[in-house]
């Protein structure tokens, strides 16, 4: 009996168990439908944000009455007409696209040399310590990662008192859009590294070789093998970034101490400082199409990547 | 075969010169001490079972990898300080190594653009090339567009188009089905001697070895056991190693009981059995453990006596297993006067399709000069 136990383990029966409850409940002449179930969460989640896309799209047409702090019961574009004719929102749409833009290309070359070595590297040792490295700030969360970075680079910080050691007078380094950039791409770096090394992994370390041995050194085997068969990889990190930074609101809100807001802000700004729905939803609309124009040209022009799923990948 | 090689030497004719090289990874010895010459225009297979330190003597000698002693010369030169980049060596690798981003053409103008070539003959070259591997008019193909074969030759037309002192062929065939592998050897060899650029093979495929090389060197342990000609390897193997990896042979445990010249009589179990000193072997002498090496189709296989005569050594067995090959019968049989022994026995046939089956009593003949003896 024993034996026989031994053979056929408990976890087993327990599986058995709830096979067999699986069948009851869920008869074989259902399987095809198992499929289209298991889609469900995923459609009815998807189908909310959906819904409250519409409730959005009907408060930007209704516009904040000053006086009784009501929305208007009409229907008018006069919120598209402020936010695309007023100067203020002009300036943050523009900060936050060339911030978008500056974030995502100097993340892309800081987290190039990152992957490469981390895929590359013969040493597991430096392979674990790369990829703790890479999450430990995951675990952190970005306000508080934010603060982190107030304290480091503050007048009274530690970058300041370095400097001051060597007879630099203290700098503002905070609350400019450098430090809200700077704060972005150290934000970003892990995405970018871990987009990036599925694409690195993919290129055989064999081709390499190959390219030394028909006369390439380390630069042109980069710019002729490397490179072009990392460009899915490159085009998939690039979009994961360039969205989450032309979105994101913690960094320029603690790192720009107001002074550098992002299209974020703005919005946010408009719903719980001035409680004008109307104006801050004309403005998330507005950024969901400024994203999806910017990812459907990155996707008319370079493919989409390793975004791209099966046979359509290049 | 020495005095020939320092002649040639003289002369400036040795490709590649590899002089006491090895290479030691952590405690792990994957080459000890190899050396050999080899003259140009030769085709030279490094045959040898996984792990026996092939690849790695091949990465060197591409400068993938520095010898941790000794020195490689390529054309007299010392290269253990060249970066392969700067070597002058076309390589076929394993999986090929193809640039899947680049049609076929563009993978065999690749080492010529990197190689600064006048980019005005480029194109002329290629197609040349491209028609010398039978792909003329495949240039624009992608490489996921090839087939298996097709892919090979592409591999082949750039490691030489930029003509290299030394072509390196890194198992590329391994991969391959029977049929085209025995195709691409012949295309191989073919190539090479229109082109006669010195070329080094590694495979653990002895048929390809035999097939495709001048010269063959068999490695184990990180060793050379031995390098000869094809026919002499097969025919006269240094060892009880190379006797076993190339070819089918049977081993016969014994030891020496008289020795002549190059006749000697193995007592094993009893019977005494003639053979000759394996020519590259270690010396024997009287009384020492040796293993009598016949190879499976030099034993002759019948029912009766009378159908071996001329033979120098007969014994008597049983076949266990008879496996049908098409163009050949294979027997396993137990002789029982050599302690149970199982000899494999090749019987080609196509006349009388004679046919032993499982059970059956049966004798098995050979010569004594086909008896190898090796010191155990």
């Amino acid at each position: 009996m024993r034996h026989s136990r031994a053979a056929y383990p408990l976890t087993w029966r327990v599986m058995d168990v709830l096979e067999r409850l699986a069948a009851a409940v869920w008869p074989s002449s259902f399987q095809r439908g198992l499929p289209y179930l298991m889609l469900l969460p995923a459609v009815v989640l998807v189908g909310l944000l959906v819904l409250g896309l519409i409730q959005i799209g009907d408060s930007s047409l209704r516009t904040l009455d000053t006086s009784t702090f009501m929305m208007s019961e009409n229907y008018t574009l006069a919120n598209y007409q402020r936010a695309l004719s007023e100067k203020f929102f002009a300036t943050v749409a523009g900060r936050s696209l060339v911030g978008a833009v500056i974030v995502t290309v100097v993340t892309l070359i800081f987290a190039f040399p990152y992957a490469y070595l981390m895929v590359r590297t013969p040493s597991s040792a430096l392979r674990k310590f790369l990829l703790v490295a890479l999450f430990l700030p995951f675990f952190i969360g970005q306000v508080v990662r934010a603060y982190g970075w107030l304290i480091i680079l503050g007048n009274q910080g530690m970058v300041n008192e370095a400097l001051g050691l060597v007879g630099v007078p203290p700098m503002r380094l905070l609350y400019n859009y450098p430090a809200v950039l700077f704060g972005l791409v150290q934000y970003m770096l892990p995405f970018a590294v871990l987009m990036l090394a599925p694409a690195l992994t993919a290129i055989p370390a064999e081709l390499e070789s190959a390219a030394s041995s028909l006369g390439a050194g380390w630069v042109r085997t980069f710019r002729h093998v490397v490179l072009p068969l990392a460009r899915p990889g490159l085009v998939g990190a690039g979009l994961v970034v360039v969205t989450l930074s032309l979105t994101d609101f913690a960094i320029p809100a603690i790192l720009g101490g107001g002074s550098q807001d992002f299209i974020a802000n703005a919005i946010y700004d408009q719903f719980f400082r001035t409680s004008d729905q109307g104006l801050g939803a004309t403005l998330s609309l507005l950024l969901v199409a400024v994203g999806s124009i910017l990812v459907g040209v990155v996707f008319m022009l370079f493919g989409a990547g390793t975004l791209a799923m099966g046979d359509e990948r290049k | 075969m020495g005095i020939v090689s320092t002649d040639l030497h003289k002369a400036g004719a040795i490709a590649v010169s590899v002089k006491d090289v090895g290479m030691v990874f952590g405690n792990v010895h994957a080459v000890r001490s190899a050396s050999f010459d080899l003259p140009k225009g030769k085709f030279l297979t490094i045959l040898g079972p996984s792990g026996s330190g092939k690849t790695t003597l091949l990465r060197m000698i591409a400068g993938f990898d520095k010898p941790t002693s000794g020195e490689i010369f390529i054309n007299g030169q010392p290269v253990s300080a060249v970066p392969p980049h700067k070597r002058a060596i076309g390589m076929v690798f394993q999986k090929l190594a193809l640039f899947p981003h680049m049609t076929a053409a563009e993978n065999v103008a690749f080492p010529l653009k990197m190689r600064r070539h006048d980019a005005r003959t480029i194109g002329e070259k290629v197609e040349r090339y491209l028609e010398l591997v039978r792909l003329g008019g495949y240039g624009g193909r992608r490489i996921n567009e090839l087939s298996g074969g097709q892919q090979q030759r592409v591999a082949i037309a750039r490691a030489l188009v930029f003509e290299p002192d030394l072509l390196l062929l890194d198992e590329p065939l391994a991969a391959l089905d029977r049929k085209l592998r025995e195709e691409m050897q012949l295309e191989f060899r073919r190539i090479q001697r229109e082109l006669g650029v010195t070329t080094i093979n590694v495979t653990h495929d002895q048929r390809e070895a035999l097939v495709v090389s001048d010269e063959v060197i068999v490695m184990d342990g990180g060793e050379i056991q031995q390098k000869a000609q094809p026919v002499h390897a097969y025919r006269s193997p240094a060892n009880a190693f190379v006797a076993n990896f190339i070819g089918v042979t049977n081993f016969i445990d014994g030891k020496v009981s008289a020795i002549s010249g190059s006749t000697v009589s193995v007592e094993s179990n009893g019977q005494v059995l003639a053979g000759v000193v394996a020519a590259d072997g270690a010396p024997l002498v009287d009384g020492s453990a040796c293993s009598g090496a016949v190879r499976a189709e030099q034993i002759r296989i019948a029912s009766a006596r009378t159908a071996l005569e001329g033979l120098e050594t007969i014994v008597e067995g049983q076949v266990t297993d008879s496996i049908f090959e098409g163009e050949r019968m294979v027997y396993e049989v137990t002789v029982p006067a050599l302690g149970g022994a199982i000899l494999r026995v090749f019987d080609h046939d196509p006349v009388s399709h004679l046919q032993f089956g499982p059970g059956e009593n049966v004798r098995l003949g050979w010569n004594a000069k086909d008896m190898h003896v090796f010191k155990k």
